[in-house]
């Protein structure tokens, strides 16, 4: 026995390292021989193996000591059953991971003609030599540099580790990587020279397809390169590339466009074959927003693999039971790339033909991607009219067959049922989850009608329903859950494991090196804190995206039902549990949702501060964090009264949103709307009137009927401030009856207040009336309300009891008091500092009739501040500079 | 002693240097061009009156050259004083466009330090000659000599890149993409960059440094070596090549630093075509020709330039000319079999394929001739076949991957024709007809939104090509996607390209009229009827015109537009005559039906 392991733990950890070696996916290197030492020297207590491994490459300095290292190699693999075993030697199962792995090498050296063993041979002297100088340095063993030419390894060090029990000798695995780099190299060419020489694609692709164990490992994977390092197995590259398009979608920031694009080139150069680099180089493109490269990229990508490689096989179903590929795909690529560069003619026109394709092709499972992806579109983009821009309804087979055109929403609602039901069939389970969730955000907002235009009317209320929603939302994450039960599991084996136990092995070897690495904010996931102790998470990360974003949606449908402890739970636990998962967009959306909550509930100054936190955290030019730093600085602009403020940041608003009609709407709506209430604030009534209207029109032609209430409430405001009570009134019951339709509770509520104020502004009559209304709303209000609305509801009670005749103040003073000290707290945190001024008036002029002369004294100051706060708004210009 | 005189001593004496370091290619064109400079005839009347016939034969000669040459009868001794005033280094020879030349000197050769070194040189030149470059190579190891000093470098180069090709051949198969790079680069850069330094470096070796940069991909510096090594050696037209396939776009050539001497101008002329200004090509090539008057090459690079700008029957008699005077030629026979090709000249083709297989069959021209011949006869297979055995041979030759992407389109095999067209783009990103292709086989994939971006690509690399608008166009028009005000616009680009299919008009006018806009429509079929009626063809296209034209003149009152197309139509058989008659018929009707009208019409 060459060497001996102090203890079983050793001998498993060995094990483990050399299985990771051949799983790990960090890069698309091996690692130098340098690293190599340097992570067995981590492991502990085998110095003596790597002092074999160095000792022995001496032996293969001509093409004969290969052929004996493979001969040897082969007898470190068990024979097949029946036969004999010799007693203390434990042999390697041909059939474990590393045994299928030794055997690949095996295979791949014998079917090597005598120059590919010359390049072997030269490679190995390369792959030693590369590091001869800096080896002397991380070894204080005393090998003479002589030697460090000839340090190729040798079979004797694996023959005799064939005592590793369940791993087995796998440490050739190392070696027997670097034999195999070139190999297939020649069985690839010799296989093509066997094809019929017209086409080569066609075989290609075949023989790709058919992929059983052992044919795609040796097809294309291994290569070498004298001067670029030594290219890992195929399956481990394509780790890689998986990775590194997750990294990109979480974070495209952190990655910079050319230098990463050099890596996936000197990739593409080692490995042409390899066509998903392309791929990476488009995604590379699209998150750094170069629309013209990323759609040139798209089209090399899917020329060169001919829509061969397929986008779905990485999803965890599995992947003979259907097979995405060919150009419906690249289609599919294009319809979202326009989509995401904000073209929704161009997509939808990508998207109608892929869906042909697709049919024409029968490739359902593409079919439902792509109906999904004109679903997302649809819902996304606003389109009034869907006549023109799809050439025809039929190309999507979007009528009932009753020849009534159907609107926009309704053939959203078609496809997107048709996706559904068709993801069910195919067992497309992500699919499924983001189709329910796609219906869930549809039944959100939108009224169901009958399709049928005609016929037997049977009774609907036409409301939305939240129960259905409820529904759409279990059903997502319930999908999800079989991920489990399915025993899909094992698909998702991505090498990530092995991947973080050697990269916490190194850190572990050199605990200096750990310090250097620049803790990216995104990237501390649990391998780091758990060391490598931890275990992967066993979802895929896809899955997890997916059960993240039912939860953002639930944040989201309980902020338009108005529940706000609801909306900060769900976003609390996507941001806990779901952060790993989730993009960096999307990690800012529930931030942002955090922090609008905040700033309601709290305030601005902890609002500002956890803005701060969150600016830290995701780089400036995430535009979830910019659009609430803009948010934030114009609702407190508005409420100090700096106008000014407020009508720059409203104009910073609407130039963040593109200028393609159809795109951005929510932004765009989003910036009338404040353009319109800062209007107001400046008592512009006529002109807010018009902006407000005017959105009203863009809203209805686009069937936006949730942000239809908001609209209709703000013009009722306008006409109450501007004193058309009468007016306001219809324009509040409109909104009214939105609020009821779409069951936003909080927003009728506030309509509620504005109604009852509209009442009390008719005169005093009305004032039982306006009461009613108000304590009708209140629990709701004090539920869920924000400082804003619980003001305003407080000062109103207030003031209806004021009006009310029967009501005497010095009765019981406390019914006002109370409500309007509360609501003067409130708005001193808001720092709104007009109805504060409001409420503090109240309160001096109550004071003063109960004659109680130094609370009326202290109200009148705080009136007095407030003033003269609104006055002079840049007096307090303590605010943090907004540099957007 | 006269400029071609001059010419003449400057060719032997390169192709001589030029030989002499193994540099064969270019020692070959260098003496073509020798043999092809005009005879000068001794008397100097005759001189004058050739120079005179000279300036005849190519219009575009400079203005200058001629009275110059009335002026002064003995036009050579007025040469001399040029000459002698070009010795102080200034103008030399007649600048054919008004330019003066800057007349660079013959480097001499470098003497040998020993007989022993010319020994040395004499074995290493042979075994270079037979092929062994290492042995060259080694044998010249320790040699100081400029000469052999490059032949040393020069071989292990050529070692180099043999061991590349087979180690390609081993690793990928001969068409695999591959990564092999030449191993001896590194150490002959870092030899040349050291030489370069330290100021002792002479053309050829910065030609040998160039090449070597350019396989490293240092393209910038590159471009920089190879104006020097020019600048100080202008005939070597290897290293005018190479500059030339590093100038990709006009932008570097311009701000190309040269010196003004006449290889210059064959330089810019095959940048141009290269660029496909075909125009200035043609411009600066005839000029070309006033010297070298009976130069196959320049003969040869006019034809193509003909044959891009798609004038056939003028480049076809050039290269049957050439073919007459040099019976075993192969260079740029491909073009003339693409012209005959594109001409469906079947025997002239065979006999053309015939020819080069005698000649040398595994020349990639030649394969390429053969597989235009079988493409020619539908036997695409076959066609495939001598393709790769072309790209075999060469595996950067572009067109080549080009028709081997439409031979495949024709067998149907779109992985494997669009794996040709990339292959070709690889090679020259702005070869506009693989882009072409590729949307053609996106087209045959009924998938035409998708096709369309390669269209676009293509059209945007040869704005003028009707060809392409047509087919982005046809791609808008289809079926699926229904655009047809962008067809519209691709038609009417088309159109103003000097479409000569007489496509566009066709279809702008049907679109027209499907769109509803009658006055278009019957501007454009009239337009197209005109077309057809100046270049004598019959056929449906025409008939359906008259008829759009005679309705649409009908429903206009203008009854006398009308009738004459209705008469015309009468002399087609078919039901369109049966329509025109009752056409006739009607039109008899309305016009009694509204005399006033008509008088109207008459008066006026």
């Amino acid at each position: 026995m060459p060497f001996a392991f102090q203890s079983i733990s050793h001998h498993h950890c060995l094990g483990l390292f050399l299985f990771s070696l051949t799983r790990s996916c960090e890069s698309f290197l091996d690692p130098s021989l340098e690293e190599l030492l340097n992570q067995l020297k981590a492991l502990g207590g085998l110095a003596m193996l790597s002092e074999h491994l160095i000792s022995n490459l001496l032996v293969l300095s001509s093409p004969d000591d290969l052929f004996n290292f493979f001969d040897k190699l082969r007898g470190v693999l068990a024979a097949p059953e029946g036969s004999s075993m010799e007693e203390e030697q434990t042999l390697l199962d041909p059939n474990s991971h590393l045994g299928i792995f030794i055997r690949c090498c095996i295979l791949t050296f014998n079917m090597l003609p005598f120059e590919g063993v010359c390049h072997l041979l030269t490679n190995l002297v390369a792959y030693c030599n590369s590091n001869d100088s800096t080896y002397e340095m991380a070894e204080d063993d005393d090998f003479n540099g002589s030697e460090f030419h000839e340090l190729l390894e040798d079979p004797e060090v694996y023959c005799e580790a064939a005592e590793f029990e369940e791993y087995g000798l796998e440490n050739d695995a190392q070696a027997a990587e670097n034999l195999t780099h070139i190999p297939s190299k020649f069985l690839s060419s010799f296989l093509e020279d066997n094809q019929a020489s017209d086409d080569p694609r066609i075989k290609h692709g075949d023989g790709g397809s058919q992929s059983g164990g052992l044919i795609p490992l040796l097809n294309n994977n291994f290569r070498t390169d004298d001067n670029l390092g030594v290219l890992r197995s195929r399956w481990q590259i394509e780790g890689y590339l998986n990775m590194q398009a997750d990294l990109l979608e979480k974070d495209a920031i952190s990655f910079p466009l050319y230098s990463f694009s050099a890596t996936l080139r000197q990739l593409q150069k080692l490995a042409p074959e390899l066509h998903r680099a392309r791929y990476l180089q488009y995604l590379n493109a699209l998150y750094h927003n170069d629309y013209l490269s990323a759609l040139d990229e798209l089209h090399c990508y899917f020329d060169y693999s001919a829509g061969m490689e397929g986008l779905f096989s990485r999803s965890p179903s599995p992947s003979s039971e259907f097979e995405v590929g060919r150009f419906e795909t690249a289609l599919l690529c294009l319809g979202t790339l326009q989509c995401h560069f904000g073209h929704p003619k161009k997509a939808l026109e990508a998207l109608t033909e892929a869906v042909r394709i697709a049919q024409q092709n029968n490739d359902d499972s593409c079919l439902a991607y792509t109906l999904a992806a004109i679903c997302k579109l649809l819902s996304e983009i606003g389109i009034s009219n869907m006549t023109g821009i799809i050439g025809s309804p039929y190309s999507l087979g979007t009528t009932t067959g009753l020849g009534t055109p159907l609107s926009t929403q309704q053939q959203l609602l078609v496809l997107l049922k048709r996706s559904l039901e068709r993801a069910d069939h195919l067992k497309l389970t992500n699919l499924l989850a983001f189709n329910h969730l796609a219906l869930a955000k549809f039944d959100l907002k939108h009224v169901k009608k009958p399709l049928l235009s005609f016929g037997p009317k049977a009774s609907m209320k036409l409301r939305t329903c939240p129960t259905s929603v409820c529904r759409e939302l279990r059903l997502s994450s319930h999908v999800l859950s079989e991920f489990g039960a399915d025993g899909l599991l094992q698909l998702n084996d991505t090498g990530a494991f092995s991947t973080s136990w050697l990269k916490n092995l190194s850190a572990v070897g050199n605990p200096w090196l750990k310090k250097l690495q620049k803790p990216r904010s995104l990237s501390v996931n649990d391998y780091d804190t758990f060391q490598f102790y931890a275990q992967p998470n066993p979802m895929p990360g896809s899955v997890l995206q997916l059960a993240g974003a039912s939860y953002l949606l639930r944040a989201t449908s309980w902020e338009h039902y108005g529940s706000a402890p609801l909306v900060r739970m769900n976003a609390l636990v996507y941001a806990t549990c779901f952060a790993d998962a989730a993009s960096s967009s999307e990690l800012s959306l529930a931030y942002v949702k955090l922090i609008q909550h905040l700033s309601v509930f709290k305030g601005y100054t902890e609002a500002f501060n956890a803005l701060k936190l969150a600016e830290d955290k995701f780089s400036v030019s995430s535009t979830h964090i910019r659009l609430l730093k803009l948010q934030l600085l114009h609702e407190r602009a508005l409420h100090r009264g700096n106008l000014q403020e407020a009508q720059q940041v409203c104009d910073q608003f609407g130039v963040l949103a593109s200028s393609v009609t159809g795109v951005h709407m929510e932004l765009k709506t989003e910036a009338s709307l404040r353009h319109a209430r800062t209007l107001l604030a400046a008592n512009q009534f006529s002109q807010a009137a018009a902006v407000a209207s005017n959105l009203f029109c863009t809203c209805y032609k686009f069937n936006m009927q949730v942000e239809n209430a908001t609209v209709l409430l703000l013009l009722a405001e306008i006409h109450k401030k501007s004193g058309d009570a009468v007016l306001g009134l219809s324009y509040v019951l409109a909104s009214l009856s939105f609020c009821k339709t779409f069951n936003l509770d909080l927003l009728e509520a506030s309509a509620t207040v504005t109604l009852a104020e509209l009442w009390l502004s008719l005169g005093s009559s009305h004032a039982k009336k306006a009461s009613s209304l108000i304590y009708q709303a209140l629990p709701m209000i004090l539920g869920h309300g924000g400082l804003e609305l619980r003001a305003r509801a407080n000062i109103a009670v207030a003031k209806c009891l004021l009006a009310d005749p029967s009501y005497l103040v010095s009765e019981d003073p406390d019914a006002v008091l109370d409500p309007l000290s509360q609501a003067s707290e409130e708005l001193q945190i808001l720092e709104y500092h007009e109805m504060a001024a409001e409420a503090f008036y109240l309160m001096a002029i109550i004071f003063n009739s109960l004659g109680r002369l130094d609370e009326r004294e202290n109200s009148a100051a705080s009136f007095k501040k407030h003033v003269i706060a609104l006055e002079n708004p840049q007096d307090e210009d303590n605010l943090p500079t907004h540099g957007v | 002693m006269s400029s071609k005189e001059s010419y003449r001593v400057e060719l032997r004496s390169a192709a001589r240097q030029l030989s002499d370091r193994c540099l064969y290619s270019a020692a070959k064109w260098a003496a073509e061009l020798l043999i092809d400079i005009e005879p000068d005839v001794h008397a100097p009347a005759s001189s004058a009156s050739s120079s005179a016939a000279s300036a005849r034969a190519t219009p575009s000669t400079s203005s200058a050259a001629r009275p110059l040459s009335h002026l002064h009868p003995d036009a050579s001794a007025y040469r001399r004083r040029l000459r002698s005033a070009a010795a102080s280094g200034d103008i030399a020879a007649t600048p054919p466009a008004g330019v003066s030349y800057i007349s660079t000197p013959v480097p001499d050769d470098d003497g040998f330090n020993s007989d022993g070194g010319n020994d040395r040189y004499l074995l290493a030149k042979s075994y270079f000659d037979c092929r062994e470059y290492r042995r060259a190579a080694h044998t010249l190891r320790g040699q100081t000599g400029k000469k052999t000093g490059f032949l040393r470098c020069y071989a292990l180069y050529l070692a180099g890149e043999k061991r590349k090709e087979e180690e390609m051949i081993e690793l990928d198969g001969s068409l695999g993409k591959s990564d092999v790079v030449n191993s001896e680069l590194i150490s002959l850069e870092r030899e040349l960059s050291s030489l370069r330094r330290i100021g002792s470096i002479d053309s050829f070796d910065l030609y040998l440094y160039g090449l070597i940069l350019k396989d490293k991909g240092c393209e910038s510096l590159a471009v920089t070596v190879f104006v020097e090594s020019v600048n100080s050696f202008p005939w070597n037209w290897s290293a005018w090549s190479e500059l030339q396939s590093l100038c990709t776009n006009t932008d570097t050539l311009t701000k190309l630093n040269l010196k003004n001497h006449w290889m210059k101008d064959f330089f810019l002329a095959s940048t141009y075509q290269e660029l496909k200004m075909h125009e200035e090509a043609l411009k600066r090539y005839e000029c070309l020709l006033g010297v070298f008057r009976s130069s196959d090459y320049i003969q040869s690079q006019i034809a193509t330039a003909l044959y891009s700008l798609r004038e056939l029957d003028e480049a076809e008699v050039i290269f049957e000319d050439l073919l007459r005077n040099d019976p075993y030629r192969v260079e740029s026979m491909d073009i003339y079999s693409n012209l005959l090709y594109a001409k469906e000249c079947f025997s002239a083709l065979s006999f053309l394929a015939h020819r080069v297989f005698l000649t040398d069959k595994y020349r990639p021209e030649s394969c390429c001739i053969i597989a235009n011949y079988y493409s020619l006869k539908g036997q695409h297979e076959k066609s495939v076949l001598y393709f790769r055995r072309a790209l075999k041979l060469n595996r950067k030759y572009l067109s080549a991957w080009t028709l081997m992407g439409h031979e495949y389109v024709e067998m149907k095999n779109t992985p494997a024709a669009i794996d040709a067209y990339r292959r070709a783009i690889e090679i020259n990103p702005r070869d506009y007809r693989a882009w072409y292709g590729l949307g053609q086989t996106y087209e045959v994939m009924n998938m035409p939104f998708y096709a369309l971006y390669y269209f676009r690509k293509s059209s945007c690399l040869q704005p003028n090509d009707s060809r392409l608008w047509v087919a982005m166009a046809q791609c808008y028009e289809s079926a699926p996607l229904q655009m047809l005000e962008e067809a519209i616009k691709c038609y009417t680009r088309a159109a103003n390209s000097n479409d000569s299919e007489g496509i566009a008009l066709h279809q702008l006018a049907k679109l027209h009229g499907v769109l509803g806009h009658s006055e278009q429509a019957a501007f454009f079929y009239k337009k197209d009827l005109e077309r057809m009626e100046a270049e004598g063809r019959q056929g449906p296209n025409m008939v359906e015109a008259m008829l759009y034209l005679a309705r649409y003149y009908k429903s206009e009152k203008k009854f006398e537009e009308a009738e004459f197309y209705c008469t015309r139509l009468l002399d087609y058989t078919g039901p369109e005559r049966e329509t025109a008659k009752s056409l006739l018929r009607g039109l008899r009707i309305a016009q009694t039906a509204f005399p006033s009208m008509d008088i109207g019409h008459f008066g006026s």
